[in-house]
C-alpha cells in the first residue's frame, strides 16, 4: 500500500509550512487565517464570557462570611508553632545558631499577642483569666460591624511567653512549643467526657476547657520526655471556650486562637524523642490517614554539644 | 520446477527395454521390480519410510510469526510505547522520591502500575482478537479427511490421502479430489478440472501418454487438488505435499508481503500525529515547567501527565471492537473477514475485479432457449425454478422433448427422490446434466422415459464427430435420436418439424436456422441441435458396433435447438446496480469466451443497456475498427491474448477510456496485471477469485475475496475475506457495512479524541497558573478506558445518516479518517467547552468548601506543601494537608463528572455529521442509550462506592456539582445543532468547509 506515498516527504513540509505559490502559511491563506481566527476569537469569547458570568453567579451565592460547607475542613487539625520541616526540632543548646530559627519564628507568631497589641477595646475585649462558656457573637453577618476578639495574654505562658527567656528554653535545653486548634468559622469544640481521658488530663479537669496533652509516641520513650509543663489561660492546659467561636477574617479579622506552651524541661539528649500531643474534645477527632487531625506528633533531638 | 518431473515414457509405446548386460542387467531387475510395483503397490514398510522421509502429504500451512512476536507487537505500537516512556518516568519519579525519603509518593507508583496494566491489557485484547480471526481461518482446514485409494502390497486400501508417499499407487474416479502429484499410468476416459491451477475451465483429458515437455501441459500427469470430473484412472505418485505444483505456488503466495490496509494507514497516520502533538504538548511544558522553576522531576513528571492525558488511551480498543461487531455482522451475511482491518477496506474500494463463473452466475449450465416451430422460447433459468415456462403444446415439443431425455447418457446419482430437480447430483458432462434437469422438470421423470424406449445401441460424441446418437426401441418401431453441433446435425437432415408437421428443408428453412443459431450463439450460449428419426424394427440390431452407426443416421428430421448458458444469479444484476450508484467500478475477469463473457455482462448490468463496444460502433457507423473513437464506446471486451500484447500503460489508457470492461480468455496471472493496472489509476481494488492461480492477485489486491465454496485453500489463505455463499451480492453487502464502519468510525474518534482536551488543560492550567490540580491521572484513566469505552463502541450501532450507496466511494487520500476539521472541531471546539465545564464545576466545588477563583491562582505550591497543616482559605481558616487533599480529590471527581455529563453530550452530537438528531432519531440507537446509563452508573460507582477516595481518588460529591456542567452539555447540543444546520443550508459555504468532518 506503501504505492500512494511519493517520496517527496521533504518538499511537501516545507511546501506546507510556506506555499509561495499560493501564498499559504500552513495550509492556509492570509484571508483563510483571518477568518478562522476571528472566528475562534468570537468563539473563545463567548466561552470566556458564559464562563466568567457563571462563576460570578456561583460567587453571589457563597456568602462573604461563612463558607457553604465545611464538610473537607472539620474536625480541626492541631498544629504546633515553631513551623518546621518534617516535624523534628534538631539543635544544639550551647550553639544559639542551631536554635535560632525556632525563636524567630517563635517570636514573629508571638508578635500578635503582644499586650501593646491588644489595647484596641472597639476590637479586643477582655473574657476573663478562667475558662468561660462559648461566646456568641450573633449572626454570620457585617449588619453589626466586626465583632469582638476575645483578649489573650501572652503573660500566660509564662516560661514559654519569650518574655523572660527570649529564647523560650532552647538555651537550657528545655524548649518551648505552642499548640493551636486550626481555626474553623463557627465550630465549637466539645470538652471531653470525664471517662475518656487520661489520669494526667483529668488532674487539671475544667469543664471549659479542651485540654492538650503530650505523651512518648513510642511506650519505650515514655521515660525518656521526662517532665511536661503545660501554660495556658489561667495556668490550664489547654483551650478555653470562650475564644469560640471563629467568626472569620472578615468579621475578626485579628482574631487572636487560643494556645497552649508546651516545655520539655528534661528531655533525653542526643537521641531521636518522638512526641505525641492530642487535644481532647467529643468532636476533636483523629485519623489514621491525616496525622494532624486532633493531635500532632514531633521529634525532638537534642544534642549536648 | 521440470526437471523434478518424471514424465514417463514419450510417445505411445514405452521405449524396449536394452539387452540385459553387466550394469544393464541390474537395471533391468529394477525395472521389473518396479513393474511388479506398478500392479501391487508399495511395500507398507516402504511406504512408512518414506512417509517419515517426505512428511504427511499436505501443505504446511504458511510459516507464520511467532506467537510471542505477534504479542510483542501488540505491545509495542506508537502510542504504547509513548505509554511505556510514561510508565518509566513514573517509576523513576518515585524511585528518586523514594531515595529522598519523601512519603506520599506512592501516587507515582500507583501511576506506573496502571500504566504498564493499561498497555498489558489492551496488548492482551489485540492479541486476542487476532488470535481469533486466525483461527477462522484454521477452521476452514481439515474439515473432512480426504481419503484416497491406494494400492499398497497388491491390496486395494482406503486410506487418509495426507499418508500418501512418493511411488503409491492410486485410483481415482469421477468425483474424487486428485490426493497429491500423479503420473497416470492406465485411464478410463479420466477428464480433470484443471481451473483451479490453470484457470481454464474446460475438463481436461488425463491418459498415460506424454503429450508436453512442461508438466503442466502434458497430458499424463494430474495435480493435487484438481478434480476428477469424469473416468477412472490408475496412477503413481511422483510428488507429495508442498513438493507438488499447487505446494509450490501456495508457498510463492505466500512471500508477497500483505499490503496495509487503508484503515491500518490511516490509524497509524492518526497515531503517528497524536504522538507527534503529545510528545510536542509534553516538551513545551516541560520547557515552562523548567524556566517558571519547578525542580527536573517535577517537569519530567509533568511531561508524563500531559502525555498520559492527551493520548487517547482507549481509542485502539474501540476501532478494534468497532470492527470487529462489523465483522460479525458481515459474519452472518456470508462474508467472513480474516482481517479486521479490511471491513474497512471494503468501504472504500472502488474497483471490484469479479470471476464470472460461480460468482456471478450460479455455476450450473441451465436450458435457456429452445428453437422448434421456428420461434425462440425461452426457458425457465432461475435457481429454484420459480420463472415463467413456455408453451408445451406443440408436437414438435414432443418430439424434440424426447430426444432431448433419450439422447442423453447423463443420470441422476441414486437416492435423491426428496431433493429438487435443480440440486440433485447428476453423473455427466455439465450439458448432459443441463439437458437432464430441464427434461425431468419439464417432461417428468427421465428415467420412465428411458424404460419406455430401451437403449439398443449409441455413439457417445467425440470431437470428430461432433455429434451423438443412440438407437432405441419404440414398440414395432426403433427410434434414432442425434444430438449435437447444429450444423453436423442439419447435414444429416433433410426434413424439419413444425407443429408436428414433417416438412421439407429447404433454403428458407434453412435461413432460419441459421438466423436463430446466430441470435443464440450471440448470445453467449452453447447451442446444440436435435433431430430423430423413426426407422423400421430390427434396423440396428443390439450390440451393433457404434462406428456403423452414422451410416444409418441420415435423411433426419430436424427437432430443434436448445441453448444452454450458466445463467446469473438472481440477486446479482441487482447488486451491480448497486455498485454502479455507489461509484463502484465492475470489471468482470474471466477464463471464458468473449461471447459468453460479454452475454453475461451484458444480463448482470456490468455492460449497461444502451453502451456499446468498439466494435458494435464500428458496425453501426460502418467505420473500420482502428477509427473508432474509444470515448464513444463505453463498454470493451478485452481477451487475454490482446492483453498479453498490451504494455500497461495501453491497459490504464483502456481502463480510463472505458468505464465497462470485461476481460474474457484470461489467465489468473493476467488477473494480477489488471488488479496493478488498477491500483496504478488510485483505485482501491477488490478482487474475487478461487484458484490456487488466483492466490497471487488477491494478495495483491487491496482486499482480496476468496468464494467459501468453490475455492482452494490457497486462495482463501491469501483472501482477506471469504464468501460463504459465493455470491457477488454478497461483497455489496460488505461494502455497504465498510463504508458503513468508515463514518461510524469517524463518529466515534471524534467523541474518543474530544474529552483528551479536557484532559489536557488541568495541566496546562495547573502549570501556568498554579492552582491545585483540577484532574489527576488515574482519573483520566478511568474516563478513557472505563466509562467512555462503552458510548465510544455504541456509535458503531448508528446506523447511516444518508444512503451511503449512493455517494462515490472515499478518495483515501483526500477523505481521511481524523482530518483537519474534525480534529478543529473536537478539539478546539467541543474539548474547549468541555473544559471550560470541567473548569467551573472546579471552581464551584473549591469555590463552596472555601476556596475562591482567585485565591486558587499560584496557590499550588503551598497547597502541595506536605508540612503546611495550617493554609488558609478564602474565610481564614486553617486546613491540613491531608484535608486539602481529599479536597483536591473532590475537584477530580467533580472535574471527572464535569467531563462525563458534557461525554453524554458529545455522544448524542456525534449520532450524525449532518442531520438533525431529530432527524436521526434521539433514542433510535438503543446499545448507545445502554451505554450512556452504563456511564452514569459507572460515574455513580466510582463516587459513591466506599473505599475509592484512598484507592483510585474519587470522592462522594455533592448532587448539586453533578449539575453545574449541565447546562454546557446543553451548550454543546444546541451549538452542534446550529453548525449542522449551517452544514445543510449552505453546503460548500465557509461553514461547511470549516466545520464539517
Amino acid at each position: 500500500m506503501a504505492r500512494g506515498k511519493a517520496k517527496d516527504g521533504d518538499g511537501n513540509w516545507k511546501k506546507f509550512i510556506w506555499n509561495s505559490e499560493k501564498k499559504e502559511l500552513l495550509g492556509r491563506t492570509g484571508g483563510s487565517w483571518f477568518k478562522i481566527l476571528l472566528f475562534y476569537v468570537i468563539f473563545y469569547g463567548c466561552l470566556a464570557g458564559i464562563f466568567i458570568g457563571t462563576i460570578q453567579v456561583m460567587l453571589l451565592t457563597v456568602s462573604e462570611f461563612e463558607p457553604k460547607y465545611q464538610d473537607r475542613v472539620a474536625p480541626p487539625g492541631l498544629t504546633q508553632i515553631p513551623q518546621v520541616q518534617k516535624t523534628e526540632i534538631s539543635f544544639t543548646a550551647s550553639d544559639p545558631k542551631s536554635y535560632e530559627a525556632y525563636v524567630k519564628n517563635l517570636e514573629k507568631f508571638l508578635k500578635d499577642y503582644n499586650a501593646d497589641q491588644q489595647t484596641e477595646n472597639i476590637v479586643f475585649q477582655d473574657c476573663g483569666d478562667t475558662p468561660a462558656d462559648y461566646k456568641d457573637r450573633g449572626p454570620y453577618s457585617d449588619a453589626q460591624g466586626q465583632k469582638k476578639v476575645c483578649k489573650f495574654r501572652r503573660e500566660w505562658l509564662e516560661n514559654c511567653s519569650g518574655i523572660n527567656d527570649p529564647t523560650f528554653g532552647y538555651r537550657d535545653g528545655k524548649p518551648c512549643i505552642l499548640v493551636k486548634l486550626n481555626r474553623i468559622i463557627g465550630f465549637k469544640p466539645k470538652p471531653p467526657v470525664n471517662e475518656s481521658l487520661p489520669p494526667e488530663v483529668m488532674a487539671k479537669y475544667n469543664s471549659y476547657l479542651i485540654p492538650v496533652h503530650c505523651t512518648a509516641k513510642r511506650e519505650e520513650d515514655a521515660d525518656k520526655i521526662g517532665t511536661v509543663e503545660y501554660y495556658g489561660m489561667g495556668g490550664y492546659p489547654g483551650f478555653a471556650l470562650q475564644y469560640y467561636p471563629y467568626y472569620g477574617k472578615l468579621l475578626q479579622p485579628r482574631y487572636l486562637q487560643p494556645l497552649v506552651a508546651v516545655q520539655f524541661t528534661n528531655l533525653t539528649y542526643d537521641m531521636e524523642v518522638r512526641v505525641e500531643c492530642r487535644a481532647y474534645g467529643q468532636n476533636i477527632q483523629y485519623s489514621d490517614k491525616d496525622r494532624f487531625q486532633g493531635r500532632f506528633d514531633i521529634k525532638f533531638d537534642i544534642k549536648s554539644s | 520446477m521440470e526437471e523434478s518431473y518424471e514424465l514417463g515414457p514419450r510417445g505411445k509405446a514405452p521405449a524396449p527395454a536394452p539387452a540385459p548386460k553387466g550394469r544393464g542387467r541390474r537395471k533391468q531387475e529394477k525395472l521389473e521390480d518396479m513393474k511388479k510395483e506398478m500392479d501391487v503397490g508399495l511395500v507398507e514398510a516402504v511406504a512408512a519410510e518414506r512417509l517419515l522421509r517426505d512428511g504427511p502429504n499436505e501443505l504446511r500451512p504458511p510459516r507464520g510469526t511467532p506467537e510471542c512476536v505477534k504479542f510483542g507487537r501488540q505491545l509495542a505500537g506508537g502510542l504504547q510505547c509513548l505509554m511505556w516512556v510514561a510508565a518509566a518516568i513514573c517509576l523513576i519519579a518515585y524511585g528518586v522520591q523514594e531515595g529522598e525519603g519523601d512519603r506520599g509518593s506512592s501516587d507515582n507508583l500507583y501511576l506506573a502500575i496502571a500504566l504498564i496494566a493499561v498497555v498489558v491489557v489492551t496488548g492482551c485484547f489485540g492479541y486476542y482478537q487476532e488470535f481469533k480471526s486466525t483461527n477462522i481461518i484454521a477452521s476452514f482446514k481439515n474439515l473432512v479427511p480426504q481419503q484416497a485409494t491406494v494400492i499398497r502390497e497388491g491390496d486395494k486400501l482406503q486410506i487418509n490421502a495426507n499418508e500418501l508417499v512418493v511411488g503409491d499407487l492410486v485410483e481415482i474416479k469421477g468425483g474424487d479430489r486428485v490426493p497429491a502429484d500423479i503420473r497416470i499410468i492406465s485411464a478410463q476416459g479420466c477428464k480433470v478440472d484443471n481451473s483451479s491451477l490453470t484457470g481454464e475451465s474446460e475438463p481436461q483429458t488425463r491418459s498415460p501418454e506424454c503429450t508436453h515437455d512442461s508438466p503442466l501441459e502434458t497430458r499424463n500427469i494430474a495435480f493435487f487438488s484438481t478434480m476428477c470430473l469424469e473416468g477412472t484412472a490408475m496412477g503413481l505418485v511422483i510428488n507429495t505435499g508442498d513438493r507438488t505444483i499447487i505446494g509450490r505456488i501456495a508457498s510463492l503466495a505466500s512471500g508477497v508481503e500483505n499490503e496495509k490496509t487503508p484503515i491500518a494507514i490511516e490509524i497509524e497516520h492518526f497515531v503517528d500525529i497524536i504522538a507527534g502533538l503529545a510528545i510536542f504538548f509534553g516538551a513545551t511544558f516541560f520547557v515552562v515547567a523548567m524556566v517558571i522553576g519547578y525542580p527536573f522531576l517535577r517537569a519530567m513528571v509533568f511531561f508524563m501527565a500531559i502525555v498520559v492525558a492527551y493520548v487517547p488511551e482507549g481509542l485502539l480498543a474501540t476501532v478494534t471492537v468497532c470492527l470487529s461487531l462489523t465483522a460479525k455482522r458481515l459474519a452472518r451475511k456470508n462474508c467472513v473477514v480474516k482481517n479486521l482491518e479490511a471491513v474497512e477496506t471494503l468501504g472504500s474500494t472502488s474497483v471490484i475485479c469479479s470471476d464470472k463463473t460461480g460468482t456471478l452466475t450460479q455455476n450450473r449450465m441451465t436450458v435457456a432457449h429452445l428453437w422448434f416451430d421456428n420461434q425462440i422460447h425461452t426457458a425457465d433459468t432461475t435457481e429454484d425454478q420459480s420463472g415463467q415456462s413456455f408453451d408445451q403444446s406443440s408436437e414438435t415439443w414432443t418430439m424434440l422433448s424426447r430426444v432431448v431425455t433419450l439422447c442423453n447418457r447423463a443420470q441422476f446419482k441414486p437416492g435423491q427422490d426428496n431433493i429438487p430437480v435443480a440440486k440433485r447430483e447428476v453423473i455427466g458432462d455439465a450439458s448432459e446434466t443441463a439437458l437432464l434437469k430441464f427434461a425431468e422438470v419439464t417432461v417428468g421423470t427421465v428415467a420412465e422415459a428411458r424404460g419406455r424406449f430401451p437403449k439398443v445401441a449409441e455413439l457417445p460424441f467425440n470431437s470428430t464427430n461432433k455429434f451423438q446418437l443412440s438407437v432405441h426401441e419404440a414398440g414395432e418401431r426403433q427410434l434414432l435420436v442425434l444430438k449435437g453441433a447444429p450444423e453436423r446435425v442439419l447435414e444429416r437432415c433433410s426434413t424439419v418439424l413444425l407443429k408436428g408437421q414433417e416438412l421439407a428443408l429447404d433454403t428458407q428453412w434453412r435461413e432460419a436456422f441459421e438466423g436463430a443459431y446466430a441470435e443464440l450463439g450471440g448470445r453467449g450460449e452453447r447451442v446444440l441441435g436435435f433431430c430423430a428419426r423413426w426407422l423400421p424394427a430390427g434396423t440396428v440390431a443390439a450390440g451393433t458396433d457404434p462406428e456403423a452407426l452414422p451410416e444409418v443416421a441420415v435423411g433426419l428430421c430436424f427437432a430443434g435447438l436448445v441453448s444452454m448458458i450458466d445463467p446469473p444469479r438472481a440477486t446479482v444484476p441487482q447488486a451491480v446496480l448497486k455498485c454502479r450508484t455507489a461509484g463502484i467500478r465492475v470489471i468482470m475477469v474471466t477464463g471464458d469466451h468473449p461471447i459468453t463473457a460479454k452475454a453475461i455482462a451484458a444480463a448482470v448490468g456490468i455492460i449497461s443497456e444502451g453502451s456499446e463496444t468498439p466494435e458494435e460502433v464500428a458496425a453501426r457507423l460502418r467505420l473500420p475498427l482502428e477509427r473508432v473513437d474509444p470515448r464513444q464506446a463505453r463498454a470493451r471486451v478485452v481477451t487475454g491474448a490482446e492483453l498479453a500484447a498490451m504494455t500497461p500503460g495501453a491497459l490504464e489508457g483502456l481502463l480510463r477510456a472505458h468505464p465497462e470492461m470485461v476481460f474474457a480468455r484470461t489467465s489468473p496471472q493476467q488477473k494480477l496485471v489488471i488488479v496493478e493496472s488498477c491500483q496504478r489509476l488510485g483505485a482501491i481494488v477488490a478482487v474475487t477469485g478461487d484458484g490456487v492461480n488466483d492466490s497471487p492477485a488477491l494478495k495483491k489486491a487491496d482486499i482480496g475475496v476468496a468464494m467459501g465454496i468453490a475455492g482452494s485453500d490457497a486462495a482463501k489463505n491469501a483472501a482477506d475475506m471469504i464468501l460463504l455463499d459465493d455470491n457477488f451480492a454478497s461483497i455489496v453487502t460488505g461494502v455497504e457495512q465498510g463504508r458503513l464502519i468508515f463514518d461510524n468510525l469517524k463518529k466515534s474518534i471524534a467523541y474518543t479524541l474530544t474529552k483528551n482536551i479536557p484532559e489536557l488543560t488541568p495541566y496546562l492550567i495547573y502549570i501556568t497558573a498554579s492552582v491545585p490540580l483540577p484532574l489527576g491521572c488515574i482519573t483520566i484513566l478511568f474516563i478513557e478506558l472505563c466509562t467512555d469505552i462503552f458510548p465510544s463502541v455504541s456509535l458503531a450501532y448508528e446506523r447511516a445518516e444518508s444512503d451511503i450507496m449512493h455517494l462515490k466511494p472515499r478518495n483515501p487520500r483526500r477523505d481521511r479518517l481524523v482530518n483537519e476539521p474534525l480534529a478543529a472541531y473536537s478539539y478546539f471546539q467541543i474539548g474547549a467547552i468541555q473544559s471550560f465545564a470541567g473548569f467551573t464545576d472546579y471552581f464551584v466545588a473549591m469555590a463552596q468548601e472555601g476556596w475562591w477563583p482567585l485565591l486558587c491562582l499560584g496557590l499550588r505550591p503551598r497547597w502541595e506543601d506536605t508540612h503546611e497543616q495550617e493554609l488558609q482559605d478564602s474565610y481564614g481558616q486553617q486546613w491540613t494537608f491531608e484535608q486539602r487533599r481529599y479536597q483536591q480529590y473532590t475537584c477530580y471527581t467533580v472535574f471527572f463528572i464535569s467531563i462525563e455529563m458534557c461525554q453524554i453530550a458529545d455522544v448524542l452530537i456525534r449520532k450524525t455529521r449532518r442531520l438533525s438528531l431529530l432527524q436521526q432519531g434521539l433514542f433510535r440507537n438503543r446499545i448507545l442509550v445502554i451505554a450512556i446509563v452504563f456511564q452514569v452508573s459507572i460515574g455513580c460507582f466510582l463516587c459513591y462506592c466506599p473505599g475509592m477516595p484512598n484507592v483510585f481518588n474519587f470522592m462522594p460529591i455533592r448532587f448539586q456539582w453533578w449539575f453545574v456542567p449541565m447546562p454546557f452539555g446543553l451548550l454543546i447540543l444546541v451549538y452542534d445543532e446550529i453548525r449542522k444546520l449551517g452544514v445543510r443550508r449552505h453546503p460548500g459555504s465557509w461553514w461547511d468547509r470549516e466545520l464539517y468532518y
